[in-house]
């Protein structure tokens, strides 16, 4: 090979037009559900399943965007699904106490910032690996919430709060605007801005990364308070939709949201991710499930199959990855 | 003596080699005949015949992309031929896969030790292969055989250590100890002294030797001209893809190897140009930090400034320290003559400081990203305009560094993991020229780099120097720090020992200061 090559297409498979590629198969596997469910059932293409399909998928798919930029920095977040829990305790908390509703849900989505930040704070200065930090939050927070309800659930009055997630917006469910609200921005910060690239510099070698004049530290507190405040976003969602504070709620979802992250392409090792990605994988997991429910399938097997289907997603990813070298 | 029955029972199960023996000294072993890989349509090897003699040492040398790692490979089973055929002691033989290799007797020693970091140096040398009493392993036997092993083979190296803690050189030892015990008929070194001292690489050489006395074939590929002219007995050369000749060792020398090579001569690897010293750029006082104590020294525009030292004399470590990696604890730097303080690595680059660090694969470059980005890390935020990162400049920045620098990729977008030494460090260099400095500190950048790119990187620093930068060179390679430098300043056990101008000192006289005898 000599340098005139440089600008043809030959060598190994340029990084971008894979990914695409991949975000392909993932779409095509996605519309291939909707249509077998289509033709199985009757009641799938109606527009009150497909409202809550989008319904059903839109906060796994906000945690799974939060949750991939943790990810790439080569890190973990199993703290999401007790922050939704905790924060929807929080904001009917406020509310109860006649907080305004604007500053009730800014003071939520603070409390998502500072457990981000503590993640990170944890990480970076006391040098605890990302998986046990944020376990210890996973706990700590269900029990701060429960302390805080003494136990119980927190009704929510406000009803301008509540029928926030029912309302539609141009025939389309408001929570599923919420994915794109959260989505575009994420996009924007990861493939187009400095700090996307960043966050991959980290999770690919961040003694690398730092030795090129990379921030490492503000790098990494920047992903986890990402992660931590879609999470209490999600919680405000949560709380909006069964209107009450509940700290036991969305036990699991951090599961889903890294299921949703690694279905989506996202690699557990770090430096590989995107934004799409995890959203089309929030969306199959939820089809899954409705399509499931739809069926008449046992609630039982739709774990196993979410697990197997993770299963053979992700060696599919492998097998590509590995055929591209 | 304890233990040396141990040894002679790892003999004979161990050492197979010599009891096997399928083919007489000086006969074919193994022979290619018109072996190719494709990838797609890149040619990585083009059909290459090439005769190994049972015994022999056969070394292999080429440039970058020449198609050597193609070549061991093949032979190690990891990657499958596009076409040709192999022969193994006069039969045709598949070598698809790892395990067939390892079977048949053919082994390989990495550039990069392929061991478990966390176990011992004796767990390490008989894993996968433990000794065991009723299903249980025999830790302490393992131990000693390993130990009277070692010691057998003179490295002073203790079984019971966990491999992690001795330096990158013992833990190579360890694994050509290793490849030595498994029954190996043909073992391939690749580079093998990349980030050896002359003291390991010494003793790497006598179990070079050994192991050919007793019937081994090697096959030994590397950079340095100098060890394939002490150890081989014929060399192979590879280009672009080629196999361009093969030679007796008697009856070919330097000038002709590396006109083979690159196919144009070289009168003057080490390219040196002199240039008048302008101001100074950077000075240190007494600086002292984390592995390093009481360095002074200075750097001026213009002029190289080589520290040679072994590995772990405190070079390094003094580098990092400069460039505010770690904090120093004693000692001033005054900067264009103005004192300053190198809180972080972002102060050294705004200041003008450049780091090409040790290990490209540890500090250099993020992997498992693309060229371009690792191109374009140091200078992002220079890219950027308002939130988003301006693509056209981007993508401009990555390809000129690319197209300047000649780095061999079809695309910015290809990983960084996917290109061969010589390359890679040709990227971390586009980095720092990218960002501009006007003190570049280049740490080891030839390790793992062929003749031609070591010559370019040469060239590139006259460059630099011409334009006013000032450059710390250092390496442990005294041939390169000593004809390049313009200063040398040897270190030893964390401290600056001795400096020389230009060819001032013998190589002996820097070696004994660096050794301290």
């Amino acid at each position: 090979m000599s340098a005139e090559t440089v600008d043809s297409g030959a060598g190994p498979a340029p990084r971008k037009g894979v990914s695409i590629l991949f975000g392909l198969t993932l779409l095509g596997l996605l519309l291939f559900l909707w249509l077998l469910l289509g033709l199985a059932t009757n009641s799938f293409w109606t527009p009150n399943n497909i409202s809550n399909l989008l319904r059903q998928g839109a906060m796994t798919a906000i945690l799974a965007v939060g949750q991939t930029f943790v990810i790439i920095t080569a890190g973990i977040d199993l703290s999401v699904g007790a922050v939704v829990g905790f924060t929807s305790v929080i904001v009917a908390w406020l509310l109860a106490a006649g907080v305004p509703l604007w500053i009730a849900i800014i003071l939520t989505l603070a409390f998502g910032v500072l457990i981000g930040a503590f993640h990170a704070f944890g990480i970076v200065r006391m040098g605890l690996p990302p998986f046990i930090i944020t376990l210890a939050t996973l706990t700590s927070l269900r029990g701060i919430g429960l302390l805080i309800t003494n136990g119980s659930t927190i009704s929510i009055t406000n009803e301008a709060f509540t029928n926030f997630s029912r309302a539609d917006f141009l025939g389309v469910p408001s929570l599923f605007w919420m994915v794109i609200v959260v989505a575009i921005p994420a996009y924007v910060f990861l493939h187009l801005s400095r700090f996307g690239r960043y966050l991959f510099a980290v999770g690919s070698n961040s003694e690398a990364a730092r030795l090129s004049g990379v921030n490492v530290h503000r790098t990494i507190y920047l992903a986890y308070i990402l992660s931590s405040t879609c999470a209490a976003f999600v919680g405000l969602l949560l709380a909006s939709r069964i209107g009450i504070g509940n700290a036991t709620q969305a036990e699991g979802w951090e599961l889903q949201a890294i299921a949703s992250s690694v279905i989506g392409g996202t690699s557990l090792f770090g430096a590989v991710g995107s934004v799409h990605g995890p959203l089309l994988g929030a969306f199959i997991l939820a089809t899954i499930n409705n399509g499931a429910n739809l069926l008449n399938v046992n609630s039982f097997w739709q774990r196993i199959i979410t697990g197997v289907l993770i299963i053979v997603i992700v060696y599919f990813d492998q097998l590509r990855r590995r055929g591209a070298r | 003596m304890p233990g040396l029955d141990e040894v002679s029972d790892i003999k004979s199960d161990g050492l197979k080699t010599a009891a096997r023996h399928p083919v007489p000294k000086g006969e074919p072993i193994l022979e290619m005949r018109a072996l190719q890989k494709k990838y797609g349509a890149v040619e990585a090897l083009k059909p290459a015949s090439i005769t190994f003699l049972s015994g022999e040492i056969h070394a292999i040398v080429g440039e970058n992309g020449a198609g050597k790692s193609t070549l061991i490979k093949l032979l190690t089973g990891v990657i499958r031929r596009t076409s040709g055929e192999v022969y193994w002691c006069g039969k045709p033989v598949q070598l698809d896969n790892p395990h067939e290799a390892i079977a048949r007797g053919i082994n390989a020693v990495h550039q990069e030790v392929v061991l478990c970091p966390h176990l011992s140096v004796a767990a390490n040398m008989f894993l996968g292969d433990e000794m065991k009493s009723a299903g249980l392993m025999r830790k302490r036997a393992m131990t000693e055989a390993a130990q009277s092993v070692l010691d057998d083979l003179g490295f002073n190296l203790p079984a019971a250590a966990t491999l992690g803690s001795l330096t990158i050189g013992q833990q190579q030892l360890v694994a050509t100890a290793r490849a030595a015990m498994r029954g190996t008929q043909f073992l391939i070194f690749d580079e093998p002294t990349a980030y050896l001292t002359r003291q390991e690489s010494a003793q790497l050489f006598r179990l070079i030797r050994r192991l050919q006395g007793e019937g081994v074939t090697i096959v030994y590929i590397s950079h340095r001209m100098e060890e394939v002219f002490e150890l081989a007995d014929r060399v192979s050369v590879l280009r672009d893809g080629t196999h361009v000749g093969t030679r007796r060792i008697g009856e070919t020398n330097d000038a002709e190897l590396i006109t083979l090579m690159i196919n144009r001569t070289i009168e003057q690897i080490y390219h040196k140009e002199h240039f008048p010293a302008g101001e100074v750029i950077v000075e240190t006082r007494g600086l002292s930090g984390p592995g390093f104590e009481d360095v002074s020294l200075t750097v001026r525009a213009g002029e190289i400034v080589g520290l040679y030292g072994l590995i772990g004399a405190g070079r390094s470590e003094f580098a990092l320290g400069l460039y505010g990696r770690h904090a120093s604890t004693a000692g001033e730097v005054y900067w264009q003559g103005r004192k300053v303080k190198i809180a972080n690595e972002r102060t050294a680059m705004d200041l003008g400081i450049a780091l090409a660090p040790e290990s490209r694969r540890d500090q250099g470059l993020c992997l498992n990203l693309p060229i371009g980005l690792n191109i374009n890390l140091p200078v992002f935020s220079r890219l950027t305009r308002g939130l988003t990162i301006n693509r056209q400049k981007e993508i401009e920045n990555a390809d000129r560094q690319i197209r300047d620098l000649k780095i061999k990729t079809p695309s910015r977008r290809v990983l960084a993991s996917a290109m061969s030494g010589g390359n890679q460090q040709k990227i971390v260099i586009g980095k720092w020229l990218s960002h501009g400095a006007k003190l570049f500190i280049f740490d080891e950048p030839t390790v793992g780099v062929d003749v031609g790119t070591k010559a370019e990187i040469y060239r590139l620093f006259a460059r630099l120097l011409e334009n006013g930068a000032g450059i710390i060179l250092i390496s442990s390679y005294l041939p390169e720090v000593y004809e390049l430098s313009d200063r040398l300043h040897v270190f030893r056990r964390g401290r600056l020992v001795a400096s020389h101008d230009y060819r001032a000192a013998s190589h002996e006289e820097v070696l004994t200061q660096a050794i301290g005898v």
